[in-house]
C-alpha cells in the first residue's frame, strides 16, 4: 500500500485528441476542470473555516498575549508571561497527569474492544441488524444523560456499583476521593459511549476489504487470528489511523463527564481528576476570570494534542505497515 | 461511455462475487461459534443497562429511587405519568423536538455531501497543496472547543444570529471529523480503476465523484450522517449558550426539569428518555438501510 | 446510465445547486460552481418592545410576567430559563466577554455579585426614588458600589434558621417541638455542636449533613473573612486566624466528634441520605425548605426551629440586574422594579418558596400567615421573617472572596468527605492553593 496515494488519475482525462476545435476546446474546459475541481470540493471547509473558524483561533492567540479579564477585556501586552505562568502552576501538571491518565484509561482499551468488537461483527453473524444496531445504542445516550446515569451509579454510598461489589464482599471503592479510582470511573463513562462507535467504524471499514484476500488466506492455511493481522489490520490502516487521531483530539480534550462527574464541575477537592480543558475554563470563567491565561493553556493543549497526534500517528502508521510487509496478499 | 459502464459492472460483479462466497462459507464468512455469541451479548448487556436503568428511573418516583442505590430490575409503573409530566411542562417539549429536527437533518445532510465532495477530493484527486491543506484540517480539530466560545459568540453578535436556529446550523454545516472521516474511507474504499474508467470515459470531475465516488462512499455516508445527526441531536453547550430557552433545541428545553430545587430523578430521567425514543426511532427506521449500506463493501454501481 | 439516486442524494445536491450536472457523461460540461443562495430576510420591525429576561432555578416569576404583560400591551417578555445558577452564570459571562447577546434583564446570584461588582460601568444604575428603602439595608448594601451605584434590585433572601428531624430528636430523648428546640439551641456554634454530641450518643443518625455546610454558616457571620473591607485587598490566608479557627472548629465537630454524615452538599449521597435517616438537622436558609421536601419525600418528621447557633445569617439570594447591552434600558428598569416590588416577591414566594427581601413584604399579613405543611404545619412565614430580623453582620465579600474560600472548602472536603488528609495537611495545601492566586 503506498504511503502517498500519487494517482494517475488527472494524467490521463479523455481520449486521445483528434485535431477539431471542439476537441480542442473540450479538452481546454476538462483541464480547467481537473485543476480546479478539487479546489472546489475542499472549498467548503475552508469558507466556513474562514467564517467561523479562523477569527476564534486568532482571537485566542491574540487574547493568550496579553492580560485579558473575561469581563474587564483587553489589559496590557504581556508576551509570554501568561503561558509561563500557567506552565509554572502546580495544577496545570496535575491537570496534565489527570488528562493523560484518564486518555489512556479510556483510549487503548476502547479502540483494542472496538477492534475485536468490529471483527466479531464482521463474521457471518445471525441477525445482523440487531446486535449492529445495538453495539451503538449508547451513542443515542446524550452526554449530559450519561454523566448523570453515570454518577448515579458510581455514587461513593448510595451507589449501585458499591452495592454490587458489597454483596460479593468487596469493599466499597473510592470513587471520587481516591484519584485513580475517579478516573476509571470518568473513563468508563467515556467507553461507554464511544467503543460501540468506534467499532462500527472499524467495521465499515472491514466490510471494505475484498473477500478474496480472506480466501487466499485461507488457501495458504493462515488461522483467523493470523488472518484478522496479516490481512485485516494491514488493510484497516487508514481508518486506525483516523481513529486513533479523533480519540487522541477527542481524549485529551475532555470535558464534560469529568466536569459533571460531581455537583461542583471543578475536578474534586485536591482537583484529583481536573482535566487541562477543566484547568482552562476554571481559569478563565472561575473566580479569576483571567481569559488571557485561560487561552494559553488553550494553545498549550492544542501544542499537545499536535504532538501526542503525531507521535499516535507516526507510530500507528509503522505498526501497520510492518504488519503489512510479511503476509501475501496485504497490499493492492 | 459503454466502457466505464462495462469496466464498472465488472467491478460490481466482482463485487457480487465476494458476496456469493461470503455466503458460501469462505473466509470469516464462516458461522461463528457460540463463544462470539456469548461475546456479543456481555458487550451488549453492557452498553443496553445505562439506558436500560434511565428507563427503570423513569418509571419510578424519587422516593424509590432514594430508597434503592440498585433498582429493580422490573420497571415500575410511573412510566407513562412521568413522560406526561415532561411533556405537559411548560419547557415547550414539542418545540423544541422541531428545532432539534431543523438543525440535525440540515446538518447532516450537509455535512455528508461537503465531507465526502472534500474528502473523495483529498482522498483521490492530486492538486498542489494536499496534504498541508488536510493536515490543517485536521489540526482545527485539536482546538479546544471550551475557547472558542466567546469569540464564535461574538462572530454570531456581529452576523445578528444569535438566538436563531441559524446559529446552531452554520457552524456544524461542515466538520472536519466529517472530512477527516471521508478521505480515509475512500481512500481505503475507492479503487482508482473506477475514477479511470469514469474519466477515460469523458465524464466531468464532478459527474466522476457523483457515478463513482458518491456510490462509493455511501456505507461511510450512511454512518456519518448517524453520526452527525445524533451529534447535533444531543449538543448541549453551544445550543444553550446561543439559543437561549426562549428558542430551544432539546437538550436545552430538558435540562429546565432540572430547575427545580431538588433532582427529580424520575422527570429527569423521564426526559432522558423521551429525548432518546426519536434516536431509537431512527435507529429503526435507518437500521436496516445503515447495515445494509455497510454490507455493500467497496463498489457499487 | 440510470443510476437510481436516493431521495436524499438529489436533496444534498440541490444544497449545493449541483444537481443540474447529473444527467449523464457523454458531453462534458463545466464544473457547477453556483454561488448559494443567501437567505437574508430580516423581520419587519414592530411598535412594540419585546423584552427579554433570563432567571434560573425558580423565580416564581412566570405568571408575573404574564401579569405584567396583560397590563402593558405594548410589552412583550421573552423569559429564558436556565436549570442551574452555574449555568447561567457562564452564559451571562460569555455575554458580557462578547459584549452583546445578553437578555435586558439578567437574574444574578449574590454569590457572583461580587465579581460583577468591579465593572459597574457593565450594568445601568438602578438607583430610582421609587425603591429607595424598599429593601433590607444589608440587602441593598450588597449592591451598591463605593461611590453608590445600584446595579442589582434584590429579589429574594436566605435567612437560616435551624431544620430538624423531630422523630430522631424524639427517639434520641431531646425535646421536639420547635419552640424548645430553639431554646435548646440557642447560643453559640459550641452549644450546637454539644447539643450534638449528646444527640449522636443516643441515635444512629449524624447531627449534621456537611461540614462544609456549618463552615458557610460560621463564614457567613464574619464581617470581612477574607478580605480588607477599606481596600478590597486579600488578607493572607496563613495569617488569617479568625478562618484558621473556625476550619478548626468546624473540623473537630465533624471528624473528631463524629457529628457530620460526612457528605458533600448536593452530591448523590447526599441527596439519598434525606431518605435514610442520614442526619437529624440542617442549617437551613430558606430557599432550602424546598429542596428538603423535594429530596425527603414521603419522609414524616421534620420541622423549623426559628433560632441560628451565633446569631443570625444569611445565605444566598439573588438580585436582577439591567446590563448596559440592553436595548431597552428603561423599560427593562421599569420591569425589574416591579417584579423587585413587595407585592409581586410575596406572590413569588407563596408560588416558589423565594422569600422576599423587601421590608415592606416581611410585615406582610399574607407572608407572616404562610406555613408548610411538610415541615409539620410550621408558621415558616413568621419564622423566616424573624431569622432575617436577627441577620446582623452585612459581611464584606470581595472580588476574590470566592477563589480564596474555595481553597478552604475545598481543604474541608479533603478531611470531611474524602479523608484524604488530616485538618493540619490539608490546611497546608490551602494556604499553598492560596499562594497560587497570586493575590499577595
Amino acid at each position: 500500500m503506498a504511503t502517498t496515494a500519487a494517482t494517475p488519475t488527472t494524467s490521463t482525462a479523455g481520449p486521445p485528441p483528434p485535431d477539431s476545435r471542439r476537441t480542442r476546446l473540450r479538452n481546454l474546459r476538462g483541464k480547467i476542470d481537473v485543476k480546479l475541481s478539487p479546489y472546489l470540493y475542499i472549498s467548503p471547509f475552508f469558507i466556513l473555516f474562514a467564517i467561523i473558524g479562523l477569527f476564534p483561533l486568532v482571537y485566542t492567540a491574540y487574547v493568550s498575549m496579553h492580560d485579558w479579564h473575561l469581563i474587564g477585556g483587553q489589559g496590557d501586552f504581556v508576551g509570554l508571561a501568561n503561558y509561563v505562568d500557567v506552565v509554572q502552576q502546580p495544577r496545570f501538571a496535575t491537570a496534565l497527569r489527570n488528562t493523560f491518565s484518564i486518555f489512556l484509561l479510556s483510549s487503548i482499551p476502547q479502540v483494542i474492544t472496538a477492534i475485536v468488537i468490529a471483527a466479531v461483527l464482521d463474521a457471518n453473524l445471525r441477525a445482523k441488524t440487531f446486535w449492529r444496531m445495538g453495539v451503538l445504542l449508547p451513542y443515542v445516550v446524550a452526554p449530559v444523560a450519561a454523566a448523570l446515569i453515570f454518577s448515579r451509579l458510581f455514587a461513593d454510598q448510595s451507589g449501585m456499583i458499591n452495592a454490587l461489589l458489597g454483596y460479593i464482599g468487596i469493599d466499597p471503592i473510592r470513587w471520587h476521593s481516591d484519584a485513580f479510582a475517579s478516573h476509571i470511573a470518568i473513563a468508563s463513562m467515556v467507553n461507554f459511549r464511544w467503543t460501540g462507535y468506534n467499532a462500527l467504524i472499524f467495521l465499515a471499514a472491514m466490510q471494505a476489504i475484498p473477500r478474496d484476500l480472506y480466501e487466499a488466506a485461507v488457501i495458504d492455511g493462515a488461522s483467523r487470528v493470523r488472518q484478522f493481522f496479516s490481512v485485516t489490520v494491514p488493510l484497516l490502516r487508514p481508518t486506525i489511523i483516523f481513529i486513533v487521531i479523533t480519540s487522541t483530539i477527542g481524549g485529551l480534550q475532555i470535558f464534560d463527564e469529568p466536569r459533571m462527574y460531581d455537583q461542583y464541575g471543578l475536578g474534586g477537592a485536591d482537583r484529583q481528576w481536573m482535566t487541562v480543558t477543566m484547568f482552562l475554563y476554571e481559569l478563565g470563567w472561575g473566580a479569576q476570570k483571567s481569559f488571557g491565561r485561560a487561552a494559553a493553556v488553550a494553545w498549550l493543549l492544542f501544542l499537545i494534542i499536535v504532538a501526542v497526534g503525531l507521535i499516535n500517528f507516526t507510530i500507528t502508521r509503522r505498526i501497520a505497515s510492518s504488519g503489512a510487509a510479511h503476509p501475501k496478499g496485504g497490499a493492492r | 461511455m459503454s466502457s466505464s459502464v462495462a469496466s464498472i459492472r465488472q467491478t460490481a460483479g466482482r463485487g457480487a462475487a465476494r458476496a456469493a462466497a461470503h455466503k458460501r462459507g469462505l473466509g470469516p464468512s464462516r458461522r461463528p461459534g457460540w463463544v462470539t455469541y456469548a461475546l456479543l451479548v456481555v458487550f451488549l448487556i453492557a452498553s443496553a443497562y445505562p439506558l436500560y436503568y434511565s428507563l427503570l428511573l423513569a418509571s419510578s418516583d424519587s422516593a424509590t429511587i432514594a430508597q434503592n442505590p440498585v433498582p429493580s430490575l422490573i420497571p415500575g409503573p410511573n412510566l407513562i405519568d412521568n413522560l406526561q409530566r415532561v411533556l405537559g411542562s411548560d419547557i415547550g417539549f414539542w418545540h423544541a423536538v422541531l428545532n432539534s429536527l431543523i438543525v440535525a437533518v440540515i446538518t447532516s445532510v450537509s455535512v455528508v455531501f461537503f465531507a465526502t465532495l472534500a474528502g473523495y477530493a483529498f482522498a483521490k484527486l492530486r492538486f498542489r497543496g494536499r496534504r498541508a491543506l488536510l493536515v490543517f484540517i485536521i489540526a482545527t480539530m485539536a482546538v479546544p472547543t471550551q475557547l472558542g466560545v466567546v469569540p464564535l459568540f461574538i462572530v454570531m453578535a456581529k452576523l445578528g444570529w444569535t438566538g436563531t436556529l441559524t446559529a446552531v446550523i452554520v457552524p456544524g454545516m461542515v466538520t472536519a471529523f466529517g472530512v477527516f472521516w471521508m478521505t480515509q474511507y475512500l481512500e481505503a474504499a475507492l479503487p482508482y480503476e473506477l475514477i479511470e474508467a469514469a474519466r477515460v470515459d469523458g465524464c466531468s470531475m464532478f459527474r466522476t465523484f457523483w457515478h463513482v465516488a458518491l456510490p462509493a462512499a455511501r456505507p461511510a455516508a450512511a454512518m456519518l450522517t448517524l453520526f452527525t445527526f445524533v451529534a447535533s441531536w444531543t449538543n448541549f453547550f453551544w445550543p444553550f449558550v446561543v439559543l437561549g430557552s426562549s428558542n430551544p433545541t432539546l437538550p436545552v428545553a430538558l435540562q429546565l426539569l432540572q430547575a427545580s430545587y431538588f433532582k427529580d430523578y424520575a422527570l429527569i430521567m423521564a426526559g432522558v428518555v423521551a429525548a432518546t425514543i426519536p434516536l431509537v426511532v431512527l435507529f429503526v427506521v435507518a437500521g436496516k438501510q445503515l447495515v445494509s449500506g455497510i454490507m455493500q463493501g467497496a463498489v457499487k454501481g | 446510465m440510470r443510476t437510481s439516486i436516493k431521495p436524499w442524494l438529489t436533496l444534498t445536491a440541490g444544497l449545493a445547486g449541483m444537481a443540474l450536472v447529473v444527467s449523464g457523461c457523454g458531453t462534458s460540461s463545466d464544473p457547477a460552481a453556483s454561488g448559494s443562495s443567501d437567505g437574508g430576510s430580516s423581520s419587519a420591525s414592530d411598535e412594540k418592545i419585546t423584552l427579554t429576561i433570563t432567571t434560573f432555578n425558580e423565580f416564581g416569576y412566570e405568571d408575573l410576567i404574564k401579569e405584567y404583560e396583560a397590563d402593558h400591551p405594548n410589552i412583550t417578555i421573552e423569559h429564558t430559563k436556565a436549570a442551574t445558577s452555574n449555568e447561567a452564570r457562564d452564559k451571562m459571562l460569555t455575554g458580557l466577554a462578547a459584549g452583546s447577546g445578553l437578555t435586558d434583564i439578567e437574574a444574578i446570584e449574590v454569590d457572583w455579585l461580587a465579581e460583577l461588582m468591579q465593572y459597574p460601568d457593565k450594568f445601568v444604575d438602578l438607583n430610582s426614588d421609587e425603591v429607595k428603602g424598599r429593601w433590607l439595608d444589608w440587602k441593598a448594601a450588597q449592591a451598591t458600589t463605593p461611590d453608590g451605584k445600584l446595579i442589582g434590585y434584590g429579589t429574594d433572601i436566605g435567612p437560616e434558621g435551624v431544620c430538624y428531624r423531630s422523630d430522631l430528636f424524639g427517639a434520641a430523648g431531646l425535646p421536639t417541638d420547635r419552640a424548645e428546640v430553639a431554646k435548646l439551641l440557642e447560643g453559640d456554634w459550641q452549644n450546637y455542636f454539644n447539643v450534638g454530641k449528646d444527640f449522636v450518643a443516643k441515635s444512629d443518625s449524624a447531627w449534621f449533613d456537611s461540614g462544609n455546610a456549618i463552615f458557610q454558616g460560621v463564614v457567613n457571620q464574619m464581617d470581612a473573612a477574607y478580605e480588607n473591607p477599606s481596600d478590597g485587598s486579600a488578607k493572607d490566608l496563613a495569617t488569617n486566624t479568625q478562618i484558621k479557627d473556625a476550619y478548626e472548629m468546624v473540623l473537630k465537630a465533624s471528624v473528631d466528634d463524629g457529628l457530620s454524615a460526612g457528605l458533600s452538599q448536593w452530591s448523590d449521597d447526599w441527596t439519598a441520605a434525606f431518605q435514610n435517616n442520614g442526619f437529624a438537622t440542617m442549617l437551613c436558609p430558606g430557599w432550602m425548605l424546598g429542596v428538603i421536601e423535594g429530596n425527603a419525600a414521603g419522609v414524616t418528621g421534620w420541622d423549623i426551629a426559628d433560632v441560628f447557633p451565633g446569631g443570625g445569617g444569611n445565605w444566598g439570594g439573588s438580585f436582577l440586574t439591567v446590563p448596559t447591552q440592553s436595548a431597552h434600558p428603561d423599560e427593562a428598569k421599569a420591569l425589574a422594579a416591579w417584579l423587585t416590588a413587595p407585592e409581586q416577591q410575596i406572590k413569588a414566594f407563596i408560588s416558589k418558596g423565594t422569600f422576599p427581601s423587601q421590608v415592606d413584604a416581611l410585615s406582610s399579613e399574607e407572608l407572616l400567615g404562610q406555613t408548610n405543611a411538610f415541615f409539620n404545619d410550621a408558621p415558616t412565614g413568621q419564622i423566616l421573617a424573624d431569622r432575617a430580623a436577627a441577620v446582623t453582620v452585612a459581611p464584606f465579600k470581595g472580588a476574590n472572596y470566592f477563589a480564596i474560600h474555595q481553597t478552604v472548602v475545598d481543604a474541608i472536603t479533603r478531611v470531611e468527605v474524602d479523608k484524604t488528609d488530616d485538618a493540619a495537611s490539608s490546611w497546608d495545601k490551602a494556604v499553598t492553593a492560596f499562594t497560587e492566586l497570586g493575590l499577595s
